[in-house]
């Protein structure tokens, strides 16, 4: 019995249990939040921790201390005082929308999470348009910071919103073309697919190593997806909607207790997002160097229980979060050195180099794909010198 | 009943309601809003019979691109709370007649329809056969989408005077 079978085997048992009816889409719906709870909020919140520690370490500070060990409870000292603020409401805002925008944020960047797939054997749903899916979702962001902005009946936040609105639309050009050119080598939508095709090349493997080293075009593709996705989650140098030294605090600025809480987890849920599926579909997701993790294989057992699954997928998974929070931490580092770009810099930037450069890119990647039927830079190098 | 039918149920219901609201609701603000759960439940109806492309596709270009450009015209409008978009009866004439047009030709091919109840097949991925129909059987129709696209540019450039500001601001450069 593999680990597959004992968990359709738990699945079958769960049916079974309530049925398919009403008592099963509620506890569908409520299992998906506890997942969500136990992972993304304590991750969220770590970032806010982490972030404030980089941010004192390129300062030349020690950084949140105080609350447990190397204040590493502080996020959630800030969790707690953010449940007990009063959630205030600014006289004339509109109020329907103005409670209902950070959902519409909240929505967006945690229900992507589903098509992440953290190793060959967890993903929350293998979707065969999964990279599509997790973009399409993306697009009730901005939506969110729109409406927010636009209720709380403020002018900072509103021109906040507005420029939130126009950058995260224009970035995603360039954001689903970079997209498109991983598509184009690797034919297909399916996370799971895309990551599979990653593994190191062997003799009659399908693998060509991880997209970013498919062909040229693909590294400065890599670069563009990477400088697209900051923008789309609002990160400096792209933070023009909640630019604290011109807005107050942008689109938020109304925004309080846990109303503001749930934007600003969002905001670090968007970033986590935007690194996983940067792993997953240029940097390899969970395959490493030399080596595929899927034939390793130790033998161990409980009864008629395979362990092997279970012993790849956390080594999987290890590695998977290992290159996510290099990616993160990039991100965090490139806050506290850049400085903000003005509106028309930023976009000159999205509308005359990012996207005709990503255009030229994926022309160059069908060309290369069509050349040379697919075969990656490191598949060819192995073909001349006959390793395989 | 099992979990799709609820899910169908439930996403005819919240569209049908934003649908009841864009077209009644006398504020034009509220009514581009309330798109929102119109577009989004025909999204879920795609994907509960099985079009998941489809689905995402009206998500990101419906919820992502032309709303967000609406709610954009409409917030930019003067006096938005003031405005009511229906003023005497006169304007629910034509509205009510092309209602009623549309209604009676999607009555009749609804009518006329053979609603034989086939077996549910399993689910298939879409994307791969639509990306084979679009450049093979109906590829003359997908290349109207590029005219449409130079249509578009063309239009931006004729539309765009030369204007002092403009002037201003090209002679200066990015510096």
């Amino acid at each position: 019995m593999s680990l597959a079978e004992f968990l359709s085997g738990i699945n079958y048992f769960i049916a079974h249990l309530f049925g398919t009816g009403l008592p099963m889409a509620v506890f569908s719906i409520l299992s998906a939040v506890i997942v969500l709870l136990l992972f993304a909020m304590p991750v969220g919140g770590f970032c806010t921790y982490l972030e404030r520690k980089v941010a004192a370490d390129f300062q030349e500070r020690i950084g949140p201390n105080r609350v447990g060990p190397l204040g590493l409870l502080q996020f959630f000292s800030d969790g707690i005082k953010m449940f007990l603020k009063e959630d205030s409401i600014s006289k004339n805002a509109d109020r329907w929308i103005y409670n209902f925008a950070p959902s519409l944020v909240m929505a967006g960047s945690f229900g992507a999470f589903a098509a992440v797939p953290f190793s060959a054997y967890m993903i929350g749903a293998d979707l065969d348009i999964g990279i599509f899916y997790a973009m399409a979702l993306g697009s009730l962001v901005s939506l969110g910071v729109l409406l927010g902005a636009w209720s709380s009946d403020n002018k900072w936040s509103l021109i906040g919103g507005m420029r939130g609105a126009a950058q995260i639309v224009s970035y995603e050009i360039p954001l689903g073309i970079a997209v498109l050119s991983v598509i184009t080598i690797c034919g297909s939508m399916n996370m799971h697919t895309l990551v599979a095709q990653q593994a190191w090349p062997t003799a009659g493997g399908e693998g060509h190593f991880w997209n970013v080293f498919h062909n040229p075009f693909m590294i400065i593709n890599f670069f563009i997806y990477f400088t697209a996705a900051l923008a789309e989650c609002n990160r400096t140098p792209f933070d023009l909607p909640e630019a604290e030294s011109e807005l107050v605090s942008g689109f938020n600025t109304e925004f309080s207790g846990m109303r503001f809480g749930l934007y600003a987890l969002s905001e670090f849920a968007d970033v986590i997002l935007f690194a996983c599926i940067a792993t997953a579909i240029f940097l390899g997701g969970w395959h490493v160097p030399f080596f595929n993790l899927q034939s390793i294989n130790l033998g161990l057992s409980i009864g008629e229980l395979d362990l092997s699954p279970l012993i790849q997928s956390v080594l999987m998974i290890g590695v998977f979060l290992f290159k996510v929070s290099v990616l993160v931490f990039v991100v965090m580092w490139l806050r506290w050195t850049l400085p903000r770009l003005r509106v028309d810099q930023l976009m000159n930037l999205c509308w005359k180099y990012l996207i005709p450069i990503s255009f030229f890119n994926l022309i160059g990647v069908a060309i290369w794909t069509w050349a040379f039927s697919g075969r990656s830079m490191l598949q060819l190098l192995g073909q001349l010198l006959g390793v395989y | 009943m099992t979990l799709a039918d609820i899910f169908v149920a439930f996403c005819f219901l919240l569209g049908g309601a934003a649908a009841f609201f864009t077209a009644f609701h006398p504020n034009i603000l509220y009514a581009a809003i309330s798109l929102i759960g119109s577009l989004v439940a025909v999204a879920g109806l795609y994907g509960a019979l099985g079009a998941d492309f489809l689905a995402a596709a009206q998500l990101i270009i419906y919820v992502g691109g032309i709303l967000i450009v609406i709610l954009f015209a409409v917030m930019m409008s003067e006096d938005i709370y003031k405005r009511r978009f229906f003023e005497g009866a006169k304007k629910y004439i034509f509205p009510v007649l092309a209602a009623a047009l549309v209604f009676g030709g999607l009555a009749k091919v609804t009518l006329d329809a053979d609603w034989s109840v086939a077996t549910k097949p399993d689910f298939e991925p879409t994307a791969r056969a639509m990306g084979w129909a679009l450049v093979g059987p109906y590829a003359l129709v997908f290349q109207y989408v590029v005219v449409l696209l130079a249509g578009l540019i063309g239009a931006v450039i004729i539309a765009r005077p030369a204007t002092k500001m403009q002037k201003f601001t090209d002679d200066e450069g990015d510096n």
